[in-house]
């Protein structure tokens, strides 16, 4: 891929925090927080990309400094050739950002008049901004939901979730900035948003870069994407890249209800001593699962020890499966740890 | 990228919540009506009119008198949230990134757009005090006394927005959403003599008096109480310590809100 086609370009990216600990009334301790640590990455024009990690991964510092609202303690960043710091101005021209889909807009004004406004606040005027807010609250659905004059102080989660797309695509820029636009929408708008978010890359030749915390979002509507843990790229592939990195393991997953005084972390342990395989245990709705990474030719083995571990430590076993490996699987491979949803 | 459109931005912004909000304009429309009584009724509590007069030192109707610091006082607390205030909203709404991204400089979205609101503020307030003036001074001077009210308030609309500025610069610098103008206000006011006039203060009190530009433009307003037909050289001085300061306090106040901008985009405070 030339250099023509890089829409979005981070080289080592650094950022440190400052953060305080309280320690007494009057006291407290400064601490510095590594949020990233040599970020590299690109980002090719018209695809979905991926910024996949868990909270504190350093998705939303790296989000942040692309949109020029956080200045990195070294390395550089380029939004179509031009540089973040140096050049801010201009690429706040040739960006739309969401930082947030839950606020950021004044509760007291209309979907409309919010648009209106920071239309105008953005450079754009007269019947050109009536047009283009129009064509936005009929693209992102809002007129159909009636959600055109209604106060924002009225609209449900997925409302606000639309309408900070729609500004984020005011001034039509080429490339969309967008920190976990489906987090804690339910799953009917989630799917809309993603649809638009594929369509906008796919159809509109818009440039697409979306931080989640959400393995089965990344899966299915990002080109590529960068796993992010600890404030470093662990890895930059497409999913099925990403995936055929894990083939050389099987996915274990058992459902299990643990008894109640049962610790996750020593459970953990005991597992991975047991199975000796990566071990990770999510909680869920009902019970627990827990997935292994078995090698392909232990797998019976690997089962049978980790049903062993289970009854020993009287959980109630409900499902075991065998499944296909997924981002969630090359995540605990290359982490060697923790994995997310 | 001009400042028509930001300026437009922030106009049709203050007349959406006006029309959305009726008790917010409401309260708007009553608001200087309640400050004077308020200050009137507390005046006369502790002395006549007649006493006000004797300690002024000047054949001056009171109730004019604190028309002009009423107004004066109003316009500059609601420049002062307007401005320097509009951070801690934004900060509080979630808006501050998006606002930040606008192509200007903060600094300058942020004191473009409250003139609008301003002009809006100080035309409404004076047009509803003109007829208890008019009432009082009789047509032609009440009519020249509003004027000189007003020519007041734009002019000392600038260095007070430069003044603004320097708050808003240390509000964006800092994390803690302290709302350190609820507190900075009154005393601001204090200092200016919007209450008492400030000739009358301690002498240390008179020394911070004279930074804030919003004592000469309570001066300039209450010129239009104090003197039947006012004195154009003193007018013109006071315009002049009011437009120096407007270069003085704008300039300190770029410079300010760059740095803090810079710091705060430096802590990653922009949220």
């Amino acid at each position: 891929m030339s250099n023509r086609n890089i829409a979005i370009e981070t080289v080592s990216l650094v950022k440190t925090y400052t953060a305080y600990d309280r320690i007494g009334f009057f006291k407290r301790v400064k601490k510095r927080v590594k949020a990233l640590r040599g970020v590299s990455f690109k980002v090719y024009k018209g695809e979905v990309f991926g910024l996949l990690g868990p909270n504190g991964a350093g998705k939303t510092t790296t989000v942040k400094i692309l949109s020029t609202l956080l200045l990195p303690d070294s390395g550089d960043a380029y939004i179509l050739g031009h540089h973040v710091i140096h050049e801010a101005t201009k690429v706040r021209k040739l960006i739309g950002v969401s930082l947030s889909v839950e606020r950021g807009f004044f509760w007291k004004l209309t979907g409309r008049e919010n648009l209106k406004y920071f239309g105008m606040l953005y450079g754009l005027d007269g019947p050109e901004l009536d047009q283009r807010v129009d064509e936005l609250l009929v693209m992102l659905g809002l007129e159909e939901l009636g959600a055109v004059n209604k106060l924002y102080e009225e609209y449900s989660l997925g409302m606000k979730a639309r309408l900070s797309i729609a500004r984020t695509l005011l001034t039509d820029p080429p490339v969309l900035i967008l920190d976990e636009p489906t987090l804690g929408l339910d799953p009917p708008s989630a799917r809309c948003l993603r649809e638009m978010l594929v369509q906008l890359a796919h159809k509109k030749s818009k440039t697409v870069l979306i931080t989640t915390h959400n393995m089965f979002e990344a899966e299915i509507i990002c080109d590529r994407v960068a796993i992010i843990d600890k404030g470093q790229i662990l890895a930059v592939d497409t999913v099925d890249g990403l995936k055929r990195r894990v083939a050389d393991v099987v996915p274990l997953e058992i459902t299990v209800y643990l008894p109640a005084q049962a610790s996750i972390e020593h459970l953990t342990e005991i597992l991975k001593r047991d199975t000796s395989c990566p071990v990770k245990i999510f909680p869920e709705e009902k019970g627990h699962r827990i997935k292994i990474l078995s090698p392909p030719d232990t797998v019976d083995e690997t089962t049978s020890r980790a049903l062993k571990s289970l009854y020993d430590q009287k959980c109630n076993v409900r499902k075991v499966e065998v499944k296909q490996p997924s981002l969630e699987d090359v995540f605990i491979k290359l982490t060697g740890k923790t994995g997310f949803r | 990228m001009s400042f028509k459109t930001l300026v437009k931005a922030s106009f049709v912004q203050t007349i959406y919540f006006l029309k959305n909000v009726k008790a917010m304009l409401i309260t708007f429309l009553l608001w200087p009506y309640l400050m004077l009584g308020l200050i009137l009724g507390a005046g006369l509590m502790f002395g006549s009119t007649a006493s006000f007069r004797q300690n002024i030192g000047l054949n001056v109707d009171p109730i004019v008198f604190f028309i002009a610091s009423t107004v004066v006082a109003l316009i500059s607390i609601s420049l002062m949230w307007g401005v320097a205030g509009s951070v801690l909203e934004l900060r509080w709404i979630g808006a501050l990134p998006y606002v930040m991204l606008a192509p200007h400089r903060f600094s300058i979205t942020l004191v473009v757009s409250y003139i609008p609101n301003y002009l809006l503020i100080a035309s409404l307030q004076i047009l509803e005090f003109a007829p208890l003036i008019i009432l009082i001074e009789g047509l032609e001077i009440g009519l020249l006394k509003i004027a000189v009210l007003f020519l007041a308030l734009i002019v000392g609309m600038l260095p007070l927005m430069g003044f603004a500025a320097l708050f808003a610069s240390l509000l964006i610098s800092i994390k803690e959403e302290s709302n350190i103008l609820a507190w900075l206000n009154p005393i601001i006011l204090l200092f200016s003599g919007a209450f008492y006039p400030a000739y009358l203060l301690p002498r240390w009190a008179q020394f911070i008096s004279w930074l804030l530009p919003s004592t000469y433009t309570i001066e300039l307003a209450r010129l239009s109480a104090l003197i039947g037909a006012p004195n154009l050289s003193t007018i013109t001085f006071m315009i002049g310590i009011l437009l120096g300061m407007t270069v003085a306090y704008n300039s300190i106040a770029s410079a300010l809100m760059g740095a803090g901008e810079r710091k705060a985009l430096r802590e990653g405070i922009i949220e």
